[in-house]
């Protein structure tokens, strides 16, 4: 009955000295990973910021285009969206430069619509009350936004938005199968020629994971200076 | 200083103003009373526009603003609000600024006023709503009664003509009530124009020139704050009081 737990080679579980050898390699692919997640997690967050507040316009004309633009890029997988610019667009005549442009583009375009709902959330959490001390004090819709809502806002949407940010660099591998030598390319590489994809799919895995431990350490240091201002620690 | 005719409100299909006729003169004292869903509320924030009238017409200082003939023109709406200050029954605050940083930030991003001024300014105003001592700490710091005096300092920095105040000491625990309508008599005293939504019917009585009682959406009397408010009329008027004085 637990024949196959005896048969598992232990010995072959990872190899210390290929992980060890082939790290600098996988440092290369790391460095492409970072570059493409830096890039779509500026883009994605602008994006998102301005989409969320089209979202919440009383325009109906921001409004509905930013509506079906969140529900297409939400409803469809990043893969298949990364494959209609990479793959579909040239049949049409338009080509990215390089395979990395297009992940960024399509890693960009898809993670706004998530920010843009996280942008949305935070903004209707800040209490109405804050508006109309705003608007009673004579500033602008824009001001209004801008100095008193923005900002706390801000405190409210950094746990999901770095949420978001983690699910980018994890969303950059996405970009390997359109032959973007990232992280886990380098690592495919390695195994390829080694049968060791054991070793290598979890050495990958912990650069991820080191790169995301990271983020998270940031996301620590932004919380606790944008709660500076509440009493409680 | 406040005109208002005919004002006329509703939500759906529910009227909450029905024609509103009043007139505030400069240094008057107005107290709005009544039972909560009577109107005094709404009829307040329609003076800041922070509720679009349906009908009517408001002055207010210099500007006339007239509704149901289309939608109201932004620069009329920002114009008119010039005019009046708000103090809200929930303080609102700006959290993520220090008591100085609340006060300051209209006076410089809406009037463009210098920073080294209105610093100034807001330190002579904070001191006399006592609160100077706090001008470094964030509203999460203070008690109800101190948020509400910063609240009060915020408005009057933009220098209204007329100071608008939505049931200030509603929100408060009773032993803050005080330092706060303190604050407001004192402000009564060096004439400043005031409408006024509250229950603390000694403080109106003491405090304000007029009274309005309103009762579903009407005025249904007004006069002498102590006429009103000791020997009404009206019999919902004694109604509304007689309730009151059970506590």
């Amino acid at each position: 009955m637990i024949d196959w737990f005896s048969r598992i080679r232990w010995e072959h579980l990872y190899d210390a000295e290929l992980a060890r050898n082939s790290l600098p390699f996988l440092l290369e692919g790391l460095k492409i990973t970072l570059f493409i997640a830096a890039f779509s997690m500026f883009f994605a967050l602008v994006l998102g910021v301005l989409l969320g507040i089209a979202r919440m316009s009383k325009y109906a004309i921001l409004r509905l285009p930013a509506r079906i633009y969140i529900s297409f890029m939400r409803g469809t997988p990043l893969l298949v969206f990364i494959f209609i610019l990479y793959y579909g667009l040239p049949v049409v005549g338009v080509q990215f430069s390089s395979a990395v442009v297009a992940g960024i583009v399509g890693i960009s375009l898809n993670f706004a619509a998530y920010n843009a709902e996280v942008v949305r959330s935070a903004v209707m959490s800040v209490p109405r009350g804050q508006w109309e001390a705003a608007t009673s004090l004579q500033m602008s819709y824009i001001q209004s936004l801008r100095r008193i809502v923005l900002p706390q806002a801000t405190r409210i949407a950094l746990p999901p938005t770095f949420n978001i940010f983690m699910d980018i660099v994890k969303g950059t591998s996405l970009a390997s199968v359109i032959t973007v030598q990232e992280l886990l390319y380098s690592a495919r590489l390695i195994s390829g020629r080694t049968y060791d994809s054991m070793t290598m799919y979890i050495t990958a895995a912990l650069i991820y994971w080191i790169v995301c431990i990271v983020i998270g350490h940031f996301q620590n240091r932004l919380e606790v200076r944008y709660s500076r201002y509440l009493n409680r620690h | 200083m406040i005109e208002v005719r005919n004002l006329k409100k509703k939500f759906g299909d529910h009227t909450v103003l029905e024609s509103i006729d009043f007139q505030v003169s400069k240094g008057e004292v107005v107290c709005l009373v009544g039972a909560s869903g009577s109107g005094k509320t709404t009829l307040l924030r329609c003076l800041n526009l922070l509720e679009m009238p349906d009908e009517g017409s408001i002055t207010i200082g210099a500007k006339t603003l007239k509704f149901g003939g289309g939608s109201v023109r932004r620069n009329d709406i920002k114009e008119l609000r010039r005019f009046s200050g708000m103090v809200f029954q929930s303080f609102n605050l700006f959290p993520h600024k220090t008591v100085m940083e609340n006060i300051i930030e209209a006076p410089i991003i809406v009037q463009s006023r210098p920073k080294a001024v209105a610093i100034e300014e807001g330190k002579i105003l904070l001191s006399k709503v006592g609160m100077l001592e706090h001008q470094d700490k964030y509203p999460d710091a203070l008690s109800g009664g101190q948020q509400q005096r910063a609240a009060i300092a915020r408005a009057l920095m933009m220098k209204p003509e007329v100071m608008l105040f939505d049931e200030p000491t509603s929100a408060l625990d009773p032993q803050l009530v005080r330092e706060v309508l303190k604050v407001i008599e004192g402000l009564a005293k060096e004439g400043q124009t005031m409408v006024i939504v509250t229950h603390e019917m000694n403080f109106a009585r003491r405090v304000s020139s007029k009274a309005l009682f309103m009762d579903k959406g009407f005025i249904v009397e007004s006069g002498k704050a102590a006429e009103v408010l000791t020997n009404p009329k009206e019999a919902s008027t004694r109604e509304f009081l007689a309730l009151l004085d059970d506590d």
